[in-house]
């Protein structure tokens, strides 16, 4: 039993530490905004270049969601699109499954 | 691991690009040459490709009180190499450069370059050393996986530093300094997406050993005896 869901339990484990992990950062780490890494390497890219993060101006002028909301809104479109597919092609698969056994009982 | 736009000089934007442009023309047509072949593979394309998707898109907090996102891209790469991949997160990352401000249009081929170039052929030199060996398929799996994820954001570190050397120092200490913002946080997250990865290929290899043994991604033999195991 344990050796055959081994990775399940492991993955279990793993996302759990995962949590303890961050709900002990976020608790005892001062200063700890939990902010994007490309941002914060934009600041020492700054800090490097001796120029403010705002001299930084897009090299192409590009797009920017107006708001979090926004923002959210079109990261949640992008994994709905990834979670379609892989649902999608998993129950394709479990459907061929189940109709070759159905076949091979005719 | 995405550099902002405006944030590479555009010396080294076109450096990049002139390094992706070639291995995503190679991608194409060796993703042609799959489609033209095996139409069964499609559905595998589809949720390997399906994982990028989602695992780029979730935002994780990390141990260094910052976020970052995993990538996604080690599971298609084992399946269909690193070329066909990097066309997969060439379109994840231009849909992000478009509309999400994440990247943009100039460093674009920078972030290709890390992400879905170095990442996945790391990944898949590692599966490739592995593969013909005694080492267990899942734990190959989780180690491409891994490494994969932690390899796009050494690359990030080190496209930052050749851009901006350290006053003092120079490339050595900037490389230092990114690694520590980009690779650390990455750590936990490499290690999750790997045993997640790990866990996905062990459905794949239940519900279709068949796609995986006619593409060689493993021998007939390892299949069948994880398929025992499992």
């Amino acid at each position: 039993m344990a050796q055959k869901y081994l990775l399940e339990l492991l993955a279990v484990v793993a996302v759990l530490v995962f949590c303890g992990l961050f709900l002990y950062t976020s608790s005892t780490m001062e200063g700890a905004e939990f902010a994007g890494s490309d941002n914060v390497g934009s600041g020492l890219i700054a800090q490097l270049s001796g120029k403010s993060v705002e001299s930084f101006t897009p090299l192409i002028p590009q797009y920017e969601p107006p708001s979090g909301e926004i923002e959210s809104c079109l990261f949640a479109l992008q994994a709905a699109l990834g979670g379609i597919f892989v649902g999608g092609v998993f129950g394709f698969w479990l459907g061929q499954a189940r109709r070759e056994i159905v076949t091979e009982n005719l | 691991m995405h550099i902002m736009e405006g944030f590479l000089p555009w010396q080294w934007c076109i450096v990049w690009w002139l390094i992706a442009l070639p291995c995503l023309a190679f991608g194409v047509w060796q993703l042609k040459k799959v489609m033209e072949k095996d139409r069964e593979a499609l559905p595998l394309l589809g949720v390997t490709g399906g994982f990028i998707f989602i695992l780029s898109s979730l935002k994780l907090p990390s141990v260094t009180g910052s976020c970052s996102h995993p990538t996604g891209t080690g599971l298609s790469a084992i399946c269909f190499g690193p070329w066909i991949t990097s066309v997969i997160c060439a379109i994840v990352l231009l849909f992000q450069s478009l509309f999400l401000a994440h990247g943009g249009l100039s460093v674009l081929g920078a972030n290709i370059v890390s992400m879905g170039i170095v990442g996945p052929l790391v990944g898949y030199t590692i599966y490739r050393l592995l593969k013909d060996t005694s080492v267990n398929i899942y734990l190959t799996v989780f180690l491409a996986t891994a490494l994969a994820d932690m390899f796009t954001y050494v690359t990030t570190s080190l496209e930052l530093a050749l851009a901006y050397p350290a006053q003092v120092g120079g490339f050595g200490t900037s490389f230092v300094m990114f690694m520590a913002i980009f690779a650390v946080t990455q750590v936990p997250l490499a290690i999750v997406e790997g045993i997640v990865l790990a866990l996905v290929f062990k459905y794949i290899v239940a519900l279709k050993p068949d796609i995986l043994i006619r593409m060689k991604v493993f021998s007939e033999k390892q299949i069948n005896a994880a398929r025992g195991e499992a």
